[in-house]
């Protein structure tokens, strides 16, 4: 196993490496560039664009541009946003305790209640409950985020007038727990009503397949009850293919729902990604991306091990 | 199980064109449980309705979707506009009808690139093994390591205007991986069963193998992945004109009538409510239909409990 | 057995956590959603009319765009030259009628007064300030000319400063005490008091290595109402009252907060809810809304920007050759007819719900603005009978073709300004009107607005056949009508793309009353020389003028003091500001 994790770590150093490059001829190949944040200013001359772009190093030929990026970034110098001139370092490490924040719960959340919806109505297959969790969770995974998210901004926050309009606290006023919570609930609401019906399907069909194994009628015709039957046994097994998806979703959790955090105004890594974007900050994109891979490649690693580690079926060379 | 395999290797080894029958024995089966699943049946009326009607759009709505009239801005919904005009008075129901057009076709379209792509990449790994197989799978985790919605969004800005052409191509490329990495495992799996070992004895060439045994036998998954692959191609391309980088008006699409409607929810929320209701029962039906397609083709999946 | 108990037991806890977890979170939700609205800070209180500021309280102030950088020598965005103002100040500034006042000077330096002594042979000039004593900065450091001086500096020194144009004018500066400045310029720059609008701390700012990475971006040093305490980016960014500020009853507000809302909307939404209490940079669609709303005030003031739609008289081609001819808009037949098909009023009317004027140049503010004959109006008749005199042919489809070439023109603008789209479809369908297809190609603002031509923005390039954007000029128009109208400012691959001259216009007239605007100090022969130019422009039938926009801004009914401004932004007087109890 150890040799295995080994292997798959190196091979993630050539990948992430490949990513760079890819991501970099990508921005590259974009036509415009940061320089358009200065349009709308009636002082700026040819000249001071000239100015600018040699001084952010943008008149040199790509691959001194990549070279010089990567050198950087392998010090630990993660290069200055173009526009807000800070280090890309800090202004992700800003963001990113807000989203792991906003991601962390929609996380806790989404198990909490998909898992005992999932056994239950793999348990109780065909009954009025189970019709009905079926229907809301095929409604819920089939709307887009960005029209729920709207939908419940207009009915509780300007409809009802319940619930704050975003942002994550009430500005102007100290620390209050209750506040916290009532900013939370609308963003968590909008991504974990999505993540429960997938969770909720995907936990349904894997119990659904286990219960019916060979093994379980031997355990019912030992006499076992039924509640041992499922959470010792059906669910355990169960829960491998959960445990894998569940750790595959893990980047999310630091990169943030992007289109969420822009409905909700909520100063995330999703917002810091959007606005480098639109504003062709190249720094702080390759910044973030590097980051989004590495975490991807490390889940998909961890999803592995782990589903190694749980089936003992599994063995890697 | 046991009985079509053998029934195979016989017709092979008697030179039947057997797989023909069996295959229909096996697809009417399927069919059959298909039509069990009362929700599948009804995604499928839905969803045929929603294409029939976009299709034969012209025909339905007396309405021209690009015509503006700034005198009937934001309409409310009455006999003669049974959805509204939007912000520059053109009739919200023609509008929808015609965004079906796109945004199913770019639905459909995208992950048939997608599975053509991702079959023809997972089966050459699966089928020919070893370094082409490394190779390639290196290449699916490099593609899988990048974040999709972010990766979309630079295309989004690279390509001046996104045409119908060129989100089916980003989509499709950015989509393909699930694909291949099943492909590729179903092939594996099934080369070195029994029946193709016999179907090699006697001398069959690799192409008619996979042509005739391999791939019918991988349809089942592929079939379930692509549906369910063009509920979400619906939501990601109208994600991405919501954002403003996909489908640009004035052509409509269900996305980017929901971006200009969400400025306007407060004087015309119907504006905002059509276009993701047509949204929602499009992707509902398709996986509805997904559904079913899962339990029908899979034999093995039970969905009884004993 | 003993393990039959023993799962049973564990199993019932493992099940009881976790309904008892879901269970507490569902009360948490309810009791959570019962709350009522927090009342926000003191300032939502009713919007009574009360006389005189009352001192004391917080606004917050939504801003749907963010700053990324508050210091006066790399800002560049419009909503960080308003956020900056609150706590950075100038030499002088331009009030709503276009005149210049003096902040931190003592009084405006000009030809009569004394302040401004050209040389002898006419070519160049002094200028001189003389400073406010007993100022201090924020920090309490004694500010002098010393400040106005380092401010220079840095700007001729430091690379990454946004802009240098007027600054590079500048040979030297003196300081012979601490209250008096004086600026030799190498040339007559007539528009010397729009220069220093902001200063730098010379005492904080000169300790940095490099001024562009430090803490000064977040939190400026200033001599304004308010100091800058806190950024925090994504999300706010806190002023609090300056202790050391200059007039002692001022400001009355203890604490400004700008708020980062993502989007208008949110905004409005906020706005109406008096979350927060003012925003800024309202769209005009949404003013219907906020009018029906009793506690809200909206701010409309005349702006200096203009909406147009250019034309490009050279071939849509790649690095195009300024002495190319574009194959359909080179006629000036059809560039007459495209202005005539274009319903400006209508689109006053109906997309911008009156709030604009329709435009007939791209100078409508201060002492420099257009007085002369406005553009031709809407005529689609006449656009038809001017086409079909030209020779361009209706086909089958509706499309006029002349010579074998075919109407058929793209237009282009940024992505994601919904005014934008409309505007464009209405042209479009006009334009078919009169036999003419117009394709939209829009392109995202840091693609076409990039103004660089190695980044490839196709106005630079030639690469478009109409583009569609906005400029505001300065209260001194000379250096836009410059870069934007003469001859020799066409972008071509011969000088490296130098110049805005997007139209790629060849006017002698033009280029010789432009000349004449820039050759004197006198207000009065600029004015009618540049109305000439604009006279010439229009003649060319190069730009359609589409409309004058205001600027919106908006407060609840329960603050005072503000004041619109049509040259500067909402917060010029924050130190005036205050709520009403």
């Amino acid at each position: 196993m150890t040799t295995y994790v080994l292997r798959r770590l190196l091979q993630a150093v050539p990948l992430l490496l490949g990513i760079t490059v890819v991501s970099f001829a990508i921005l590259k190949a974009i036509p415009g560039g940061p320089m358009a944040a200065y349009e709308g200013n009636p002082n700026i001359t040819d000249e001071d664009i000239r100015r600018l772009e040699h001084a952010l190093g943008l008149d040199q030929p790509v691959h001194i541009q990549y070279l010089s990026w990567l050198t950087a970034f392998l010090t630990g110098d993660w290069g200055y946003s173009y526009s807000s001139h800070r280090a890309v370092l800090t202004e992700i490490m800003e963001r990113f305790p807000k989203t792991v924040y906003l991601m962390g719960t929609v996380y806790v959340v989404t198990l909490l209640v998909a898992i005992p919806i999932g056994i239950l109505t793999a348990v109780r297959q065909y009954s009025w409950f189970d019709h009905i969790v079926t229907g809301t969770t095929f409604a819920f995974l089939s709307t887009p985020t960005f029209w729920l998210g709207l939908l419940l901004i207009i009915v509780f926050g300007l409809q009802l007038r319940l619930l704050p309009l975003g942002g994550m606290a009430t500005l102007g006023t100290d620390f209050d727990l209750l506040d916290r919570v009532r900013h939370l609930i609308l963003p968590v609401a909008t991504l974990s009503l999505v993540g429960i019906g997938r969770y909720v399907r995907f936990l349904r069909a894997s119990m659904l397949e286990t219960l019916t194994q060979d093994y379980l009628r031997t355990a019912r015709a030992k006499g076992l009850g039924e509640r041992i039957v499922v959470a010792r046994h059906a669910l355990k097994n169960a829960s491998i293919p959960l445990v894998t998806v569940a750790a595959l979703d893990l980047p999310e959790l630091f990169v943030g729902a992007l289109v969420t955090e822009q409905i909700f105004g909520w100063p995330g890594m999703g917002r810091l990604y959007w606005d480098a974007a639109t504003r062709s900050d190249y720094p702080v994109i390759m910044g973030f991306l590097a980051v989004a891979a590495s975490l991807i490649i490390l889940a998909n690693l961890a999803a592995d091990v782990f589903y190694a580690y749980l089936d003992p079926r599994i063995r890697y060379a | 199980m046991a009985t079509l395999r053998s029934s195979q290797l016989l017709a092979q080894a008697v030179a039947l064109p057997a797989t023909a029958y069996r295959e229909r024995g096996q697809w009417r089966m399927a069919f059959e449980r298909f039509l069990e699943h009362r929700l599948a049946v009804a995604g499928i009326v839905v969803l045929a309705l929603l294409a029939l009607l976009s299709a034969f759009a012209p025909l339905v709505s007396p309405y021209n979707p690009e015509k503006t009239n700034l005198l009937l801005i934001f309409e409310s919904p009455s006999p003669s506009h049974p959805m509204g005009t939007d912000s520059l008075g053109r009739d919200l129901a023609t509008r929808i009808l015609y965004g079906g057009r796109v945004s199913l076709s770019v639905g459909v379209l995208a992950i048939a690139v997608a599975i053509t792509l991702g079959t023809l990449i997972g089966g050459i790994a699966g089928f020919y093994g070893r370094w082409i197989d490394a190779v390639l799978m290196r290449v699916v985790d490099m593609m899988l390591s990048f974040p999709r919605l972010f990766l979309l969004i630079l295309f989004g800005v690279f390509f001046k205007g996104m045409t119908l052409g060129v989100i089916v191509i980003v989509l499709g490329l950015l989509s393909w991986m699930p694909t291949s990495r099943l492909v590729r495992a179903t092939f594996l799996s099934l080369k070195n069963r029994d029946f193709v070992e016999a179907a090699r004895s006697i001398g069959a060439r690799n192409r008619d193998i996979i042509a005739r045994h391999i791939l019918p036998n991988s349809l089942a998954p592929i079939i379930v992945a692509a549906t369910l692959g063009v509920a979400g191609a619906i939501i990601t391309e109208s994600t991405l004109s919501f954002l403003g980088l996909g489908i640009q008006p004035p052509t409509p699409s269900w996305g980017n009538m929901l971006k200009d409607a969400t400025s306007e929810m407060n004087q015309a929320p119907w504006t905002a409510i059509f276009p993701g209701l047509f949204i929602f029962l499009a992707v509902v039906s398709i996986n509805f239909i997904g559904d079913g397609l899962r339990d029908a083709l899979d034999p093995r999946h039970v969905t009884k409990r004993i | 057995m003993s393990t039959a108990v023993g799962d049973v037991r564990l199993g019932r806890g493992r099940m009881t956590v976790k309904r008892f977890s879901i269970v507490l979170a569902s009360i948490a939700l309810v009791v959570a959603a019962c709350t009522p609205t927090p009342g926000g800070t003191p300032a939502s209180g009713t919007p009574a009319a009360s006389e005189g500021p009352t001192r004391g309280g917080t606004l917050i102030f939504a801003m749907w765009q963010e700053p990324t950088t508050l210091a006066p020598p790399y800002l560049n965005q419009t909503i960080a030259g308003l956020v900056s103002q609150v706590a950075v100040e100038g030499l002088t500034r331009t009030d709503t009628d276009g005149k210049y006042q003096p902040v931190l000077a003592k009084s405006v330096p000009d030809i009569n007064n004394g302040g401004v002594k050209l040389s002898a042979d006419g070519k160049k000039m002094d200028v001189t300030y003389e400073l406010l004593s007993a100022v201090t900065w924020s920090d309490g450091h004694a500010f002098t000319s010393a400040d106005v001086k380092f401010t220079w500096e840095n700007r001729m020194k430091d690379p990454k400063v946004v802009n240098r144009a007027g600054y590079d004018q500048i040979e030297s500066i003196d300081t012979p005490n601490d209250t008096n400045v004086v600026m030799h310029f190498k040339s007559v720059y007539a528009p010397y008091p729009t220069l220093f609008g902001a200063l730098l701390a010379k005492h904080v700012a000169e300790k940095e290595a490099d001024l562009s990475k430090s803490d000064y971006n977040q939190r400026p040093l200033g001599t304004g109402p308010f100091k800058f305490t806190e950024f925090v980016a994504g999300d706010h960014i806190t002023a609090e009252r300056n202790p050391n500020y200059r007039d002692k009853t001022k400001p009355y507000l203890d604490k400004i907060i700008f708020k980062s809302v993502p989007a208008s909307e949110v905004a409005i939404a906020q706005l109406k809810a008096g979350e927060v209490q003012g925003m800024w940079n309202i769209l005009e669609s949404q003013t219907p809304d906020l009018e029906k709303e009793s506690a809200i005030k909206l701010v409309i003031t005349p702006s200096p920007s203009v909406e147009r739609v250019e034309i490009n008289t050279a071939a849509n081609k790649d690095m195009t050759d300024p002495t190319s001819v574009h194959p359909v808009l080179g006629d000036i037949a059809m560039r007459k007819a495209l202005v005539w098909a274009t319903p400006k009023q209508q689109l006053v009317d109906k997309l911008l719900f009156g709030k604009a004027k329709p435009g007939s140049s791209g100078y409508s503010q201060g002492w420099a603005k257009y007085t002369g004959p406005p553009q031709d109006s809407y005529d689609p008749k006449k656009a038809n009978d001017e086409l079909d005199k030209a020779g361009w042919v209706k086909g089958a489809d509706g499309i006029r073709s002349k010579g074998g070439v075919r109407a058929s023109l793209t237009i282009t603008s940024t992505t994601g300004n919904k005014t934008r789209e409309q505007v464009e479809q209405v042209l479009s369908d006009e334009y078919k009107q009169i036999g003419v297809e117009l394709k939209i190609q829009n392109q995202p603002s840091s693609v076409f607005l990039s103004g660089s031509w190695s980044a490839g923005d196709p106005r630079k390039r030639g690469t478009f056949d109409l583009d569609m954007y906005a400029t505001s000029p300065d209260i001194d128009p000379h250096t836009h009508i410059f870069t934007r109208f003469h001859s020799s400012q066409i972008p071509s691959a011969a000088n490296n793309g130098l110049g805005n001259n997007y139209t790629r216009l060849r006017s002698p007239d033009v280029d010789k009353a432009i000349d004449e605007g820039g050759a004197t100090l006198d207000l009065e022969k600029r004015k009618a020389a540049y109305n000439n130019a604009v006279k010439g422009i229009n003649d060319a039938y190069v730009i359609i003028w589409l409309y004058e926009r205001a600027s919106i801004d908006a407060f609840r009914t329960n603050v005072g003091g503000w004041q619109g401004n049509v040259w500067d932004n909402i917060t010029w007087n924050s130190g005036d500001w205050y709520l009403k109890k």
